[in-house]
């Protein structure tokens, strides 16, 4: 995760791109990744599907729908990152509902990410107040829990989050759930702005990211961005390369 | 429910033991209980805010009243003399006045009282007012007095108690010797007092959770970092609400003059005959306007939306009970209203589909998922997520985060206050056994809270066994469920070995739902609780079986409680006494009823 730091200290921007784990099937996962770390992401984000995420809207739900249907589990997605041989460069994230880690088992779920070479993790329903149920046993395996903000916590909250916040902020863009969204609000520049002035990491932005216009929007304020019903979308309808401009919008130093 | 005063304190161990009380009362008047005003000073400091502090006085010059009133503080004053209308009216704080009560000459007098209370006793021996003996209650019978002004004293103590307030519903309820041993105020007669009209008062208090919101290990606030801001605000607004006399009297006075309560703990004679061992009463939620005890907790969270300035209202619902319940209540309060419902359900309860519409509220169906409870609470979190700056999530049973669990809790346990206090006038004493249906638990743990401290008292909740809990088509979270998070909390759920959470399954669409609230959860791994699971098939036996025996066609949800009583009823005596949470009525029910149960009728 010192990679991040270190894009930020250039100047660099990153992209993050976040994929549902076995959509269309646990054999897609690896070409997905590869494919993405060769289009130059920063990072990947690598979704578990749950039953019942409240947190996302209809793409990736439908995805995690799909890919249940396909059997895909936590276990299995852990597996399979293990079994990976090819040469991985950047940081691979999972993103999971808090149940299938409570029922998987805290310790050995951050004994599994590391063995995997996980390098982070995001729970987004397990909010600051009750992360000892599992930031300890990250902690030990040297796997990072990755905070939350949103433009609702308040600001004795976020000094607290914040405080403790390893790796990257994920810093979320608007009040409600994931998905795709036209526009972005005045209202999320201020709040980048005073997250990233407050933050000892870099900040990315998340949440219904799609369009270049919301990076140009944005791009001032933030460290990087996240992107992933775009992505969850462009894969399911075999037309990832459409996402290429937006991928470029943001690493490319000086975007036209 | 009925208030507590302790009159006569004189120690601070006893103003402590007195502190779970409503009221606390100093005598100033000559009498072997008479205090100072300083005295009274260092007893009040001894309890909570919350405790009202009552002078009591006989004849006293009004400056001496203002006096201790500034400096005690007192809350209230109590006058047993022949103080005047005047004197009354120049008393800055509330007033109690006393009657001595003979005859019915007497009862014509406290009718006239302007005072804002009226106190009845039995006449006076040594001094004017506290005699200690019992008064006549009869005498009050036929009386036109508000019984939500009366304070009833009198010889009252842990055994008799029960009856007055079970033939008089008063007010408040007001001891001094009968919690005395050998003349003087003893600690344990205190508590054990108002443990007895109150339930255990800790419980009352605080129940089982701690501040962070967990009851044991269950609960918690388990929610996007979106929504931890509006949960946050709830928890605290919901912290003032709840010791606010205002919202509280509000909340009462709906209950009351709207919903209709208080609701008839009924003796079932028939059912009692039939099953031949305890005695048989059924708590009447099924008597509630709109038809169930949703809307103890509708009205209850609507008031303290208003209060949060909020005047849009979400909520999700199973049978539609809830549904109708919010609908109802937005209706009456002119607030926004979206209902979130699945597909499934709004097939198998056309009725309280149609019931919502009328009543102005916005229904979306929800097709994800099994298109039951578990996806429409999904839905309407996700649609507060997206609306949280104006909009109250309404949620419909004891379940979701803190404070959810215990907030509904609390606008439900007027239906298990209600039943202490029945069941004490009616029999002098606790029942032995109380049953109520769980789905997500809001009319059992309202039910079962005020008497979880009498450990005397069994308790049993019921869940929907559906097919069987042996197969996969059952909704038996606390039989068969294991631990695990969803929506908001850590409790029990029906999930697979990966924790993805499975769909339930019971006939009864307001079982039908894969968690069960964390109060439950803790219940039952401390023992206090027993939960057992009942089929689709028994429920639809019990539904005939109260039909028949006592004109009561119960909701689905209520007719497992029902089919487990008879159960339990098998093993008991006819000395033993058993209650049944009724929660609802079977309106909603009838296509369900008319097609599994056809060829009875
Ligand atoms: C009549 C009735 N009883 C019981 C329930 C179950 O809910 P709870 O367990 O919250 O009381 C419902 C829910 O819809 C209901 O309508």
């Amino acid at each position: 995760m010192k990679r991040l730091k270190d894009l930020k200290d250039n100047g660099d921007k990153a992209f993050v791109a976040y994929i549902m784990a076995g959509d269309g099937g646990l054999d897609k996962l690896r070409g997905q990744v590869e494919y993405l770390q060769k289009t130059g992401v920063t990072a990947i984000e690598i979704g578990i599907p749950f039953s019942d995420p409240v947190a996302d809207g209809p793409v990736i739900e439908e995805a995690g729908n799909r890919a249940l249907a396909e059997g895909v589990t936590l276990d299995k997605v852990l597996l399979e990152m293990k079994s990976w041989d090819f040469k991985i460069k950047i940081p691979l994230i999972v993103m999971t509902y808090l149940n299938p880690v409570i029922s998987y088992g805290a310790e050995r779920f951050a004994e599994s990410c590391r063995e995997a070479g996980v390098s982070a993790v995001i729970i987004p329903d397990l909010p600051f107040e009750h992360q000892q149920l599992v930031g300890p046993y990250l902690k030990k395996t040297g796997v990072t829990l990755i905070q939350l903000v949103t433009l609702t916590t308040t600001e004795n909250r976020l000094e607290d989050i914040l405080d403790a916040a390893e790796g990257f902020v994920y810093a979320v863009t608007v009040t409600g759930i994931t998905g795709v969204r036209d526009e972005m609000t005045q209202e999320v520049q201020e709040f980048m702005k005073t997250v990233r002035s407050k933050s000892p990491v870099p900040v990315y932005a998340g949440f219904g990211i799609s369009k270049t216009e919301h990076i140009e929007m944005l791009r001032d304020d933030v460290d990087g961005f996240i992107v992933g019903s775009a992505i969850v979308k462009a894969f399911h309808d075999n037309k990832i390369e459409d996402i290429d401009p937006l991928i470029h919008a943001v690493t490319q130093r000086n975007p036209v | 429910m009925t208030k507590v005063k302790i009159c006569g304190l004189q120690e601070a161990e006893h103003a402590k033991a007195a502190s779970a009380a409503d009221a606390a009362g100093f005598v100033f008047a000559p009498s072997r209980r008479r205090v100072t005003v300083e005295q009274a000073a260092r007893l009040a400091a001894e309890l909570p805010e919350s405790v009202v502090k009552i002078g009591v006085f006989v004849n006293a010059e009004l400056d001496e009243v203002l006096e201790a009133v500034r400096k005690v503080p007192l809350t209230m004053v109590q006058l047993h003399g022949d103080e005047t209308d005047e004197f009354i009216r120049s008393i800055p704080v509330e007033v109690i006045q006393a009657f001595s009560v003979r005859d019915i000459e007497d009862v014509k007098k406290l009718e006239q009282s302007i005072a804002d209370y009226v106190l009845v006793d039995a006449p006076g021996i040594d001094f004017r007012g506290g005699s200690g003996r019992i008064f006549d209650w009869g005498l009050l019978k036929g009386a036109s007095i508000d019984p939500e002004r009366l304070i009833v004293a009198g010889g009252l103590d842990a055994v008799n108690v029960g009856q007055a307030i079970g033939s008089l519903a008063p007010y408040m309820v007001d001891v001094s010797s009968g919690v005395e041993t050998e003349g003087k105020k003893d600690a344990d007669k205190i508590k054990s007092f108002i443990k007895t009209v109150k339930g255990d008062s800790m419980q009352q208090a605080t129940g089982t959770e701690n501040v962070t919101g967990f009851f044991g290990r269950f609960g918690g606030q388990f929610v996007p970092e979106t929504l931890m801001k509006a949960v946050k605000e709830l928890e605290a607004a919901y912290a003032e609400a709840k010791d606010d006399a205002d919202f509280q009297a509000d909340y009462h006075k709906y209950l009351k003059e709207y919903v209709g309560r208080e609701q008839p703990l009924t003796y079932a004679a028939r059912l009692t005959e039939a099953w031949g061992g305890p005695k048989v009463y059924l708590k009447r939620e099924d008597l509630n306007h709109t038809g169930a005890h949703k809307i103890n907790n509708a009205i209850g969270q609507a008031l303290l939306a208003i209060r949060m300035g909020k005047r849009k209202i979400v909520a999700e619902t199973g049978a539609g009970q809830h549904g109708v319940a919010t609908a109802t209540i937005c209706a009456l309060l002119d607030l926004e209203c979206v209902i979130f419902m699945g597909e499934e359900d709004i097939r198998r309860q056309q009725l309280n589909v149609f019931r919502m519409k009328l009543l102005g509220a916005k229904v979306e169906s929800v097709t994800k998922g099994s298109a039951t409870l578990k996806d429409a609470v999904n839905e309407a979190l996700r649609y507060w997520v997206t609306n949280v700056e104006d909009t109250h999530y309404l949620i419909g049973s004891a379940l979701g985060p803190h404070p959810f669990p215990t907030m509904v809790r609390d606008f439900q346990s007027v239906i298990g206050r209600e039943t202490r206090g029945q069941i004490l006038g009616k029999e002098g004493r606790l029942p032995d056994v109380i049953l109520a249906c769980v789905g997500g638990g809001s009319n059992a743990i309202g039910m079962f809270h005020p008497f979880v401290g009498d450990e005397s008292v069994r308790l049993i909740g019921v869940e929907a066994a559906g097919e069987g809990v042996d197969t996969a088509r059952h909704a038996a979270t606390l039989t068969k469920g294991t631990e695990g998070v969803l929506h908001g909390a850590y409790m029990k759920l029906l999930q697979d070995e990966n924790g993805q959470v499975q769909e339930a399954h019971s006939i009864s669409a307001g079982l039908d739902y894969p968690g069960v609230g964390p109060e439950h959860v803790h219940l039952e791994d401390i023992g206090r609780v027993e939960y057992k699971a009942v089929t689709d098939e028994e429920a639809l036996a019990s539904v005939i079986t109260l039909s028949r025996l006592e004109g009561i066609i119960p909701a689905l949800e209520s007719a497992h409680a029902v089919a487990e009583a008879e159960k339990t009823a098998a093993a008991m005596g006819s000395d033993e006494i058993l209650i049944i949470c009724v929660s609802g009525r079977g309106d909603k029910d009838m296509a369900t009823y008319a097609e599994k149960l056809e060829g009875l009728a």
